[in-house]
């Protein structure tokens, strides 16, 4: 890994020297061996803050949202699933193509912090080299559909009503209204979220069972044909709750219904909930 | 019907709304009481009282002048809480708990001559002050009252500014409008310019100060010029409140709470607190 | 010294139990918490700590405070509600011992008491057991608390081991001790004194901060954080709350919930105005608070150094690097 980290380096350093770009975000040392969290590198002289190793889990991407408008160009370190992120916030017309310069980066996957094996998010990732990029870092690292990422799904899927409905309410008894799940989705990215709509009132402040199941299938169908299964708000979740078996049971749908469709792999083909087509499943009219 | 004893102090009392003033399109004043025909509690000039339309929500408003059996709050229609509260007609009960904040310093003024500069629904909390004042007339010097809004129509208290106290002893009433016509009564001008036209003398004068956050930062510059000191303003400020005991941790600048420590605050002790309003 | 085996702790809980609600950290669901003694879930005492902090138990995350019912203009009915109730918790740690010391100075104190916070505190019993071990999060000795006890608390204990040193600090630590002397022995024991591996220096810091409000360095600190709850929620000292309404009809109630400053729209007023419009503004407000207005208006730090936000911010936004870096820049010099 460190090879990477030399060049991502050098990259940097030769972006804010040229004044390519004005910052680049990438990550850094945390304070422990295990922490790799995002980094905002804002001048040639402290490149050396960059680092590429197995734990740099968080996401790259929904930063740019904070910086829509900028002057100069926003260097990005992107993975695969940063790639698919970025390109799910210019379909969205959240930023523009022409604001960010990406440094792609093929990613062999994380670990986690915790148990120092790979990350559940990695272990499904389908994309691990960015499909867009204006330079790329590493050799492509191989690629495979990975069918078992619906496993847990379908092993759900046989459970009887009641017995779905248990699992989900044990989950959400869990959930702390954090709203982190939501904060760290690139899909996530309306200027209001529903849940802040206090005068419309979708969504009540409580903490309870039934306010937190709200929250959460709400913010899943939201994002349904839209998720990129990056699998950060599984990861960002303080609780543990396993929120990608929901967006996952969601894009199975989808794809049963619509047929095979993966989110972000490129800026132009509309997701299949925002367009009809005449031989679209109905069976209700 | 149950009455609530409320020394809870996040609990409200039950009040009957009697009287409603239109001041403006969007300014209507409320007037309260209690079911027994008491006022729920006697606030000091300045202080504030939070209420409720128990189905809807609490808002924190200051109390802009009270009886002997009623208090009188006056709301600009702006938000969620506001606009329900434009529609209710007399005779709604309500819930308010109260009083809070620190409210004027009334020994700081004492002897002294004031100016009270208020802007729009500004001119709410300072004319509780400013009723204290004549109802302890010989305290108190000269007056002198500006006030300005955007128009004929949007200017509040109309029976206070041209009847009650243009009649009041050794007072001038100084009225403004942002825009009008020929027939217009009354000055055309933003109050800031106003002010230098009128070109108060600071000395031995406590002025204090209401209104629309711009309106005030051009006020101040204005009183800075002609030689007023920090210590001699004083203004009252708003912040987003919840509680209003100065515990939801909301309405802090630095580590005051606006509803407890505050509202009222002199621009010396404004000076020191961070600069997050 | 007074001990309880370790191997009877179960007994000890059924005994307490018996009159009051025992709160003790559970393993529940994958969670660790403190969850009523005797619901499911697996006893997690040997745990350095529990993720959720004990302020819940004091002050709820949701909290019914009055109904009312309406009719027409009138009220019909307001209704102030009190579920309090005889509680003991059972396993807190001195960090958060000392959270329950700063929950205090803020809902009893000040002109005001919160009755709703009070009636809870009046009937809750505080059983503290010391640190035999830390986490690498750990850094309660950094901000003024021992990890082996906390001399607020109405019985302290001590793990020695296979067993519980126990002593009564309080009347009403005595009274529970009375309760449970069928099992309690006179034994000698060792405490073995423990200290974090974790440090900083806060010396200072308060004073420092004051005159940095205008300071870049927030810019540079508040760039990565997501503005999630994450670690207001898992904070035992965070108290920002909120009141809202359940409405149904004509009947409803208040309630009071926890709010996070980080949210963005937290200080947004009436008519639009935010002063706190971007992450730069609330992460300040947080930080000086955790480490300047607290200590301005209460004479303590409001961070006890648990580490909870350290090990579960998504990003990593780390108050001891933040601690760090605010004794190397200089007052006035750009970062």
């Amino acid at each position: 890994m460190s090879d990477t980290t030399v060049k991502m380096r050098d990259i940097a350093k030769d972006l804010l020297d040229k004044g390519t770009v004005d910052y680049i975000i990438g990550w850094e040392k945390g304070r422990f061996s295990n922490q790799s969290p995002p980094a905002f590198i804002t001048s040639a002289a402290h490149v050396g803050r960059l680092i590429w190793d197995e734990y740099c889990l968080a996401g790259t991407a929904k930063y740019l949202l904070d910086d829509k408008f900028p002057t100069g160009k926003i260097g990005i370190f992107a993975r695969g699933c940063d790639a698919r992120a970025i390109n799910r916030l210019i379909q969205d017309g959240q930023i523009n193509r022409e604001n960010i310069y990406i440094v792609g980066i093929c990613c062999s996957g994380m670990k986690d912090p915790a148990t120092g094996n790979t990350a559940e998010k990695c272990q499904y990732c389908t994309h691990p080299n960015p499909i867009v990029n204006d330079i790329l870092l590493g050799d492509p690292v191989p690629e495979t559909n990975k069918p078992e990422r619906f496993k847990a799904i379908e092993e759900l899927e046989r459970l009887s009503p009641d017995e779905k409905y248990e699992y989900w309410s044990k989950q959400f008894e869990k959930c702390i209204r954090c709203y982190a799940c939501r904060n760290v989705c690139p899909a996530c990215n309306c200027r209001e979220c529903f849940v802040d709509q206090y005068r419309v009132g979708w969504q009540g402040k409580q903490n309870n069972e039934d306010e937190n199941r709200l929250f959460g299938l709400t913010r899943v169908y939201h994002i349904a044909d839209r998720c990129i299964e990056c699998g950060e708000c599984a990861r960002a979740c303080p609780m543990g709750l396993p929120l990608m078996e929901l967006n996952r049971k969601l894009i199975k749908d989808i794809n049963k219904l619509f047929g095979p469709y993966e989110a972000s792999m490129d800026t132009e083909t509309t997701p299949p909930l925002a367009k009809y087509n005449l031989e679209d499943i109905e069976e209700f009219m | 019907m149950s009455q609530c004893k409320c020394e809870n102090p996040l609990v409200p009392s039950v009040v009957t709304v009697f009287k409603i003033v239109e001041e403006t399109p969007d300014i209507k004043t409320f007037h309260i009481s209690t079911k027994d025909g008491k006022k729920p509690f006697t606030p000091m000039p300045g202080q504030l009282g939070m209420f409720s339309l128990l189905h809807v929500g609490e808002g924190m408003f200051s109390v802009t002048a009270q009886g002997e059996n009623h208090l009188e709050f006056a709301i600009k229609k702006c938000g969620m809480l506001t606009d329900a509260l434009h529609e209710i007609k007399p005779g709604q009960m309500m819930g308010v708990r109260g009083p809070y904040g620190n409210g004027f310093p009334i020994e700081l003024c004492k002897g002294k001559d004031m100016l009270f500069i208020g802007g729009g629904i500004g001119l709410a909390p300072v004319r509780s002050l400013i009723k204290y004042c004549f109802e302890n007339r010989d305290d108190f010097g000269k007056i002198d009252i500006i006030y300005g809004a955007r128009s004929m129509n949007d200017l509040c208290f109309k029976e206070d500014l041209f009847e009650n106290w243009p009649k009041e002893r050794d007072t001038n009433v100084h009225v403004t409008v942002d825009t009008g016509d020929e027939n217009c009564p009354c000055h055309i001008g933003f109050v800031p310019a106003f002010l230098e036209e009128i070109n108060p003398d600071p000395t031995g004068k406590i002025v204090v100060l209401c209104g629309p956050p711009i309106m005030i930062k051009f006020c101040l510059e204005s009183l800075t010029k002609m030689g007023f000191s920090d210590e001699q303003v004083i203004t009252t400020l708003e912040m987003r409140m919840k509680c209003g005991i100065g515990k939801c941790g909301r309405c802090n600048i630095g580590s005051k709470y606006v509803c407890l420590d505050g509202p009222v605050f002199t621009m010396a002790e404004l000076k020191l607190l961070p600069n997050e309003f | 010294m007074k001990t309880i085996a370790k191997s009877r702790i179960n007994e000890v809980l059924d005994i307490l139990a018996k009159e009051s609600k025992v709160l003790v950290p559970m393993k529940v669901n994958g969670v660790s918490k403190y969850t009523p003694w005797g619901s499911e879930g697996r006893i997690a005492l040997e745990e350095v700590n529990t993720l959720l902090p004990p302020k819940d138990t004091l002050f709820p995350q949701t909290e019914k405070m009055y109904s009312y019912k309406m009719a027409n203009q009138e009220i019909t009915e307001l209704n102030i509600h009190d579920d309090s109730a005889p509680q003991i918790i059972f396993g807190v740690r001195p960090c958060d011992m000392q959270s329950i010391k700063c929950m205090d100075d803020v809902f009893l104190t000040k002109s005001f008491v919160d009755d709703f916070y009070k009636n809870k505190r009046e009937k809750l019993t505080t059983i503290c057991i010391g640190c035999s071990r830390v986490a690498p999060t750990c850094f309660c000795d950094s901000m003024g608390v021992d990890p082996g006890r906390h001399e607020a608390a109405d019985v302290q204990m001590y793990d020695l081991g296979n067993s519980y040193g126990i002593e009564a600090q309080t009347e009403a630590g005595q009274a529970l001790l009375n309760k449970l002397q069928g099992l309690i022995q006179e034994q000698a024991g060792e405490l073995t004194a423990v200290s974090c591996t974790l440090k900083v220096d806060t010396s200072g810091i308060s004073d420092k901060l004051a005159k940095m409000f205008e300071h870049p360095i927030w810019k540079e600190v508040s760039r990565k954080c997501i503005g999630c709850g994450t670690c207001t929620y898992l904070c035992p000292t965070c108290y920002c709350f909120d009141m809202e309404i359940k409405n149904n009809g004509n009947e409803g109630y208040r309630f009071r919930c926890w709010d996070s400053c980080m949210f963005s729209e937290y200080s947004r007023m009436a008519g639009g105005h935010n002063p706190r419009p971007s992450k730069n503004e609330r992460i300040r407000n947080r930080f000086l608070h955790k480490l300047e207005f607290f200590n301005e208006r209460y004479g303590k730090n409001l961070c006890v150094g648990c580490g909870r936000c350290l090990s579960k911010c998504p990003v990593n936004v780390d108050i001891t690097l933040f601690i760090d870096k605010i004794k190397e820049v200089a007052v006035d010099e750009p970062v």
